[in-house]
Formats: C-alpha cells, sequence, structure tokens
C-alpha cells in the first residue's frame, strides 16, 4: 500500500505504458455468445470505464478478466504475464482485484474481518509460527491490524470496523468491498458497478476515493451503468453491446459516437 | 480525504480473547484433569473418561473441518478405524515400537483424507459429503470383510497398552493403570485442542472462514480454496487417526464394528449441538454426548433418535449450539446484573 | 447363458427401483439445490407400511404400494415444511443438509426402537408365480415391478417435459428468480417437488420390500447407491439419473453372481470415484456455470 503525495500528471508522464491487454476474448455459454472478439488495452494509471445497457456482457467480461470463467478463445495479458489458463486466486498475486456487482462480502464477519482476510497472499510468517505464535507472527498480525485500519479509513468506515459485514448499509458495504479488494494490494483494481444503489453524497466519496487511488498508483476499471459518474471520472471508456466491442475512446468522443448513442443512450445525446 | 494516511491512530481489536483469560482456563482444564482420576476412582467410570477424550478429538477434528472450513466430512468414523487398524497391524504384524506406528497411523489416516477430499475438491459440498459417507461405508465393510487382514468381526484380540514410560528421576508409568492412560490421553486431546487453536487464531483460521462463508470471494483474494480445503480435510483426518490409535490401545480387542457409519454421525452430533466453528462447543458437546448417556440408561436405544432430533432442532432454532445458548444466557444475566445495579 | 439373462433382468429391476429413489433425490436437488439425506428413511417406511397394510390389516398388495406413495409424499410434506422452508431464508447450504441427517438419524433409529432389528418377512403375493419365456423365467413380482416403474417414470416424464406445471419445475431449476417472476410460486412448487419426490420414494420402497431385507435400515443399504446414481448420472439430470440407475442395478446382479455381495458397495463407490474424478457433472454433462 503506497500512499503518494505526487500529483497525477507527472505519474502519468512517467509510466505512460499499457498494463493490460485483452486480445480477442470469446465467451459462449451453450448457445449464447456473451462475449464475443473483445480487445482492448488498459493503460497503467488510468481509470478505464466499460459501459453498456443491461445484458451486454460487462460482468461476464469483468469474470473472465478476474479468471472466474475461462475464455473459450482470447488472451488476457497483464504486464507481459499471460493470464488466460491461470485460476482467479493465482491472478491475484499478479495484482489484479475486483469486487463484485452482487456484493459478496463475508457477511458473519465484522467489517475489519473482512479487510483482513484480503491480507492473505502477503503475510509473512514462518510455518512453525502458525503453531506457535512467535515474534514475526506477532509483527503481522500487528501489520494486519494497521493496515485494515488505515483502509477502514480510507472508505470511511473506521467507526464501523467491529459491524458484522451484513449489518452495514449497502453504502457503506460496497465500501467496505473495495477495502478489502485493496488489502490485496493490487496493481489493477476492477470494480462492478459501485455506483449502483448509491445516494448522491455516497457517489461523490465514491469518485474521490478513486482519483484518491489513482494519484496512489493503482489502475482502475471500473465497469458501470451510470454515464454521468463516467463521465466526470474515466481516461478512456470501453462501449460494449450484445458481447461485442462498440467503441473505445475518450469520454466525449463516445458521447458524440452515433452508434453508442443509437445503442445506450437512446437517440438523445447529452 | 487527499491521501491514504489515517486521520487518527485506530488500534483496531480484531481477536478478543486477552492472554491472561486464556492462560487461566488453560491452567483451569490442566487442574481438572489431574484431578479426575482422583475423584473418579472406580475402572468403569475412568474408562468412560477415556472414551470422553477421544470423542473430543475426534470431536475437534470434524469441527475443524466443518465448522471452520465448512466441509461435511461424514467419514471420521473410517478414519478414526483406520488409526485403530493400521497402528495395531504395524505394532502387532510388524513389531514396529508403539510409537513409530503412532506416527504412521496418523500419517496413514492424513493420506486417506487427503486423498478423499482430492476428489470432491473443486465441486459443491454435497458431493464431499455424500463421498465421504461412501468412504465410512466401504472402510467398514473392508475392516469386515478382509478378514485375512483384520480377522473380520472376530476382531484382533490381545492388544497391549502403550508401553510403560521411564522418565529420568520419575517412577516408570505403567499404562495398564487407566489413571496414567486417562492422563495420556487427556493429555493428547489437549494437545489436539492447542494446536488447532493456535492454527484457528492464525491466519490459517480467516482463511478457512473465508472459504466457508463464500469460496468465490476467498478466491477474488487469492486463496486457493481447493488446496486449503484438502488441508482442512487432511488436519481432521490426522486427529482422528491419532485418536484411533489410541483407542486400540486401550480397548485390547478391536472390532469392526466400533467404526460402523453411526459413529459418525454421533461426532457430527457432538460438533453441531456443541456449536459449530468455536472449538470449544463441540469439546462441550463431546463431553455431553459421552457423559449423557450414562445419566439416561433407560432411554438406552432411543439415545440416536435424540441425538437425531437434537442435531435438527439445533441447527432449526439454535445453530451455534451450546456456545451460543450459553453466550445468550451470559448477556441475559448482564443485563438483569445491571437492571439490579443501576435502578 | 440363462443365467447371463437372469441377473439382467434382476438388473433391470432392482436399476428400476433404485431410479425410483434416485428421481427423488435429484428432482428435489434441480429444484432446491439440496439433498435430502431423509430420502432413504422415506424408503424404508414406505416399505414398512406397505407391509402393515399388507400383512398387518390383510390389505392387497397393490393397494399397499398405493400407501406407501401416499406415506411418502406426506413424509415429504413433513420434512420440507419442517426443515427446508425454515431454512431457506438462512442461506446456507450446509445448515440443510446437517438438519436432514439428523432426521435421518432420528427417523432410523425411531424405526429400530419400534420395529426392532429383525428382518420382516415381506411376502407379496406374486413373488411365487413365474412367467416363463425364452429359457428364462421372470416371477410376477418382478415383472410387476419393472412395469410399474416405466409407467412411473413415463409419467413423470411426460408430466416434466409436457404440462405446465413440470415446465415450472425446470424453470424453477435453471433459474429461480426468473421463474419467480413469471408468476411461478417457488415456494409451492418446491413443496410440489418435495412430495412427489418422496412418494416416489416410498413406492420404491414398497416394491423393495419383498426383494430386500426388511429391517429399519434398509433405506441405508441402498442410499449410498442412490446417492451414486445421482452423481454418475448427474444432479438434477432426469435422463442421466435413469442411465445411471439401471446401470447400478445391473452392476449388483452381475457382481452378487460373480464376486459375492460384500463386493457391491465397494464396486459402486469406485465407480463414484472415478466419476468425481474425470466427469463430476455426470454421464449427460450438463454444464452449471456458477452465477456470480
Amino acid at each position: 500500500m503506497t500512499a503518494a503525495d505526487s500529483p497525477a500528471p507527472e505519474f502519468a508522464a512517467r509510466n505512460a505504458g499499457i498494463l493490460l491487454r485483452v486480445q480477442g476474448l470469446h465467451k459462449r455459454f451453450g448457445g449464447v455468445h456473451a462475449v464475443r472478439d473483445i480487445s482492448f488495452a488498459i493503460a497503467e494509471h488510468a481509470i478505464f470505464a466499460v459501459i453498456g445497457p443491461n445484458g451486454a456482457g460487462k460482468s461476464t467480461l469483468l469474470n473472465l478478466l478476474s479468471g472466474i470463467y475461462r475464455p473459450d478463445a482470447g488472451s488476457i495479458v497483464l504486464d507481459g504475464v499471460d493470464l488466460t489458463g491461470l485460476s482467479a486466486h493465482r491472478r491475484v498475486h499478479h495484482g489484479i482485484a475486483r469486487t463484485f456487482q452482487k456484493i459478496r462480502l463475508f457477511r458473519r464477519l465484522s467489517a475489519i474481518e473482512n479487510v483482513v482476510a484480503g491480507f492473505h497472499i502477503h503475510h509473512d510468517i514462518p510455518l512453525w509460527q502458525y503453531v506457535v505464535h512467535g515474534p514475526a507472527f506477532r509483527r503481522n498480525g500487528g501489520r494486519c491490524r494497521d493496515e485494515a485500519a488505515r483502509l477502514l479509513d480510507f472508505v470511511g468506515l473506521d467507526r464501523r470496523a467491529h459491524i458484522p459485514a451484513g449489518s452495514l448499509s449497502y453504502g457503506e458495504q460496497r465500501m467496505l468491498e473495495i477495502a478489502r479488494a485493496l488489502a490485496t494490494a493490487p496493481r489493477l483494481l476492477m470494480i462492478d458497478e459501485p455506483a449502483a444503489g448509491l445516494n448522491a453524497a455516497e457517489v461523490e466519496m465514491l469518485l474521490d476515493r478513486i482519483q484518491t487511488l489513482r494519484r496512489s498508483g493503482i489502475t482502475l476499471c471500473i465497469v458501470e451503468h451510470n454515464m454521468d459518474l463516467v463521465m466526470k471520472i474515466a481516461d478512456r471508456v470501453l462501449v460494449i453491446d450484445y458481447g461485442q466491442y462498440l467503441f473505445e475512446g475518450a469520454p466525449a468522443e463516445v458521447q458524440a459516437h452515433a452508434g453508442v448513442i443509437d445503442a445506450y443512450l437512446g437517440g438523445q445525446p447529452q | 480525504m487527499s491521501s491514504l494516511k489515517p486521520t487518527r491512530p485506530t488500534p483496531a481489536r480484531i481477536k478478543s480473547g486477552s492472554t491472561w483469560w486464556r492462560r487461566t482456563a488453560l491452567l483451569c482444564v490442566a487442574g481438572t484433569i489431574a484431578v479426575l482420576p482422583l475423584v473418579f476412582t472406580d475402572a468403569y467410570w475412568r474408562t468412560n473418561l477415556i472414551i470422553c477424550a477421544l470423542n473430543v478429538m475426534l470431536a475437534l477434528g470434524l469441527d475443524f473441518v466443518l465448522g471452520y472450513a465448512g466441509q461435511l466430512n461424514l467419514g471420521q468414523s473410517a478414519f478414526y478405524g483406520l488409526g485403530a487398524y493400521v497402528s495395531t497391524l504395524l505394532i502387532m504384524k510388524l513389531g514396529i515400537p508403539f510409537w513409530i506406528a503412532f506416527a504412521g497411523a496418523i500419517v496413514f489416516s492424513c493420506l486417506a483424507g487427503i486423498v478423499l477430499s482430492l476428489f470432491a475438491m473443486r465441486l459443491r459440498g454435497h458431493y464431499l459429503a455424500i463421498a465421504s459417507l461412501g468412504f465410512a461405508v466401504i472402510t467398514y465393510q473392508i475392516l469386515l470383510n478382509w478378514i485375512s487382514l483384520t480377522q473380520g468381526p472376530l476382531g484382533i484380540y490381545a492388544i497391549a497398552p502403550p508401553p510403560a514410560l521411564a522418565l529420568p528421576g520419575l517412577p516408570t508409568i505403567d499404562f495398564h493403570n487407566l489413571a496414567n492412560l486417562l492422563y495420556l490421553v487427556a493429555g493428547f486431546a489437549s494437545l489436539s485442542y492447542l494446536l488447532l487453536d493456535q492454527l484457528i487464531r492464525s491466519p490459517i483460521g480467516e482463511t478457512l472462514t473465508a472459504i466457508r462463508e463464500d469460496e468465490v470471494s476467498a478466491a477474488s483474494l487469492g486463496i486457493n480454496c481447493g488446496a486449503w480445503k484438502v488441508f482442512a480435510f487432511g488436519i481432521s483426518s490426522a486427529v482422528a487417526g491419532a485418536a484411533g490409535c489410541f483407542y486400540a490401545s486401550f480397548v485390547g480387542t478391536l472390532v469392526p464394528d466400533a467404526f460402523f457409519v453411526t459413529e459418525s454421525f454421533t461426532i457430527l452430533a457432538m460438533v453441531v449441538v456443541g456449536g459449530m466453528g468455536t472449538l470449544i462447543g463441540p469439546v462441550c458437546g463431546a463431553i455431553l454426548l459421552t457423559v449423557l448417556p450414562e445419566f439416561l440408561r433407560s432411554i438406552g436405544d432411543l439415545r440416536l433418535v435424540v441425538y437425531g432430533v437434537a442435531v435438527t432442532l439445533v441447527v432449526l432454532f439454535m445453530p451455534g449450539g451450546i456456545v451460543q445458548a450459553a453466550q445468550l444466557a451470559s448477556a441475559r444475566l448482564q443485563r438483569v446484573a445491571l437492571r439490579g445495579i443501576v435502578p | 447363458m440363462a443365467v447371463v439373462l437372469q441377473q439382467a433382468i434382476n438388473g433391470v429391476v432392482l436399476g428400476s427401483l433404485y431410479v425410483l429413489v434416485a428421481l427423488g433425490l435429484t428432482l428435489v436437488y434441480g429444484v432446491l439445490v439440496q439433498i435430502n439425506f431423509a430420502h432413504a428413511d422415506i424408503v424404508t417406511l414406505g416399505a414398512f407400511s406397505a407391509y402393515f397394510f399388507v400383512h398387518g390389516l390383510g390389505g392387497g398388495y397393490i393397494p399397499g404400494i398405493a400407501v406407501a406413495f401416499v406415506v411418502g409424499g406426506i413424509l415429504g410434506w413433513a420434512v420440507n415444511a419442517a426443515v427446508f422452508a425454515p431454512l431457506r431464508e438462512r442461506g446456507s447450504e450446509l445448515l440443510p443438509l446437517i438438519a436432514t441427517i439428523g432426521v435421518s438419524i432420528a427417523m432410523e433409529n425411531a424405526m429400530l426402537a419400534w420395529f426392532g432389528p429383525i428382518p420382516y418377512a415381506f411376502d407379496s403375493p406374486y413373488s411365487s408365480e413365474v412367467i416363463r419365456f425364452g429359457g428364462t423365467f421372470i416371477t410376477v413380482q418382478n415383472a410387476l415391478i419393472i412395469s410399474v416403474s416405466v409407467l412411473t417414470i413415463g409419467l413423470l416424464y411426460a408430466f416434466m417435459k409436457f404440462t405446465f406445471l413440470g415446465k415450472a419445475l425446470r424453470a424453477i431449476s435453471q433459474d429461480r428468480e426468473t421463474a419467480g417472476l413469471m408468476g411461478i410460486n417457488p415456494n409451492q412448487l418446491v413443496m410440489l417437488t418435495f412430495v412427489i419426490a418422496s412418494a416416489l420414494a416410498g413406492m420404491a420402497g414398497a416394491m423393495l420390500g419383498p426383494v430386500l431385507v426388511l429391517t429399519p435400515f434398509a433405506g441405508t443399504s441402498v442410499i449410498v447407491k442412490a446417492f451414486a446414481i445421482v452423481i454418475i448420472g448427474g444432479f438434477g439430470n432426469f435422463d442421466g439419473t435413469i442411465l445411471a440407475g439401471l446401470l447400478v442395478g445391473l452392476i449388483e446382479s452381475y457382481t452378487t453372481q460373480y464376486l459375492g455381495p460384500g463386493m457391491i458397495d465397494i464396486i459402486v463407490f469406485a465407480l463414484l470415484l472415478v466419476m468425481l474424478a474425470i466427469r463430476p457433472t455426470g454421464l449427460i454433462a450438463e454444464k452449471r456455470e456458477e452465477n456470480v
């Protein structure tokens, strides 16, 4: 976890490379082509948005990237590493983390316990100290608690650390999922419909946090339905419909694109 | 918020249970065990307590894989039996010293558990439940029918207790003496508890709990659910194997009927009634369900009916078992006490 | 050759009964994604209720099968109402399974206390008559079993495929939420499925009574095979279950003939493990991607 203070432009200039390259992704379920020949690239430290009407295949795409589904064809390369054949849990080691559209928190565990679960791949304890809890064990525990507290504070849940996740409000649960995903120290954080069900104030906080995350060096891929949000923060936008690539470009370009307007905005330019 | 630095220090308390409390509880338990054979001087009750200790081990093993990893292992009776027969055969047919046979039994049961869980690793819990049940049935049949190896229903006779321990400066500890055997088995049961408790209170416990709560979620955090489920299974069957070894050396005559499938269900009842996923709950459940039949002699055959009904009722109305009931009771007592103090 | 044919007939007889039992399990799994561990005990109680109807009350054998059918249905209603319905909101996959194990233990041992461990001689009036054909013969009892089973399975198949309720059941097993949105009440349908499944089990028990050793553990001897069939055939898969059931029935009869009865469970279990290892979705694979 890096708390960076450098402003965005310098960062972007220094790291103009591509972090994630997706090529020719195909996925079908039975007779349905959920995702058909999708290719795109996400630049490092960018905020990349994926939009499209309901049922366009956005969540399927996310599931393919995170490893829940295996693609029938195509490749997914993260910073030079081919992730395509890797299982979901292995991809986390390479720096991909995600949240879920239908919130999947550990409802019976407290907020902080949820976040701590995210440190799984970062524990630094010699094997024997799992049985006899020695100094490295305690150090690790302290580190986890501090990091978890920091993350909860970041998403505004510091006062709710010990509340069972299932008892949190919907907005709080969404933010908790993000905090938990951040615990894995990802390079690419994929958020699935983060604004769904949030009120205006919560959306504002979400926007702010996303900006902060980018400034600290994390690349973000946001699947979203809410065009306002996307236009406000995205650097580039990928539009998909019926599982297929429709258009990719800067937000302003997307708004002006005729095909997008037809498929998605209902023929009424914003 | 413009950075990720916290605005104030937050000492988060994740796990309750201060060291003082746990050390005191440990001393109390050690003290109780030390005193037991002095209170119960007859062979009958000492035998019961030894069985109690064995059941505690079995219940602990099951809770680790069921209560924490969320995997329904119905094969504990098989791993118990394998531990018993493997150690006995190693000792009596190959002349292997007791403690090495003990280790052998643990390794064998552990491997059996690992192999079984590998079959159902990637699948939903139902598959594992069924496969483990099938495994329990098959193991019993093999123990019963492979007469050349196990002597079948006739059983294996004259199994010796663990060899006497000669520690420097102390009188030789002879395990024909039930009190000494009780100390040994209870000691190992306590050791099992401590070991599992340490694992649970480490990141391993968090990992297993995550798997239990939501595997997809857990995988998105980098947890290799399949591997950890196999691990939990291996630990669970290893503990059962150890218990089996002690059982054989204590009972003297080993018959397959001791490892019929009903044994798996009894252990399940102990864990569920005690409180899944608490470690201490299954200990209480094991003690309760071992000792209770002694007081309910009149029920006799209906004992298992009571267990079955108890399991169903607990799942429906108090899924946390005895532990949950105790927590609710103590919370209520606290409220009553406060009302008395604060007018 | 006559022996081979004879065993084939036995295999089909056993197989068709196993199919009836397994279909119940697979139907319930299809709509609930749950297994009712007490299913086997419903089979046993079906057998006992038919027994007491025939030998205790002097009723006919075929009406006895109908009685077992009804008893099974009532038990299914009871288990669903008492266990699955209340636990549905909890959202745990494990708790209902454990609860049905509790019910199963309670039922089995209650029967043990009530009926005792000594096998009951369930004599069907049709056991002794035979129909001869092609160098071999089939008892009327077995012919009856096969006919009733085939008829029942056929009716069930038609029900699932052609009636509205049947289609609704299939809709629910594929996508519960959407089915609910289309005006189908999932809870009522689940109850219906349970009742049908358990009624089938009871009926199978009545027909198994004269064939098996009738003790309170009669159901248990069937359960491992029934589970194996469901896994081999594929959970929720109708056709696969029929295929697997017949397969297991044939395996049992040929194993008994050539290797001895003790090996049956071991071979069936080995087959189960092999299926889990190479093709866990069953013989006729039906992929079910997890809904994330």
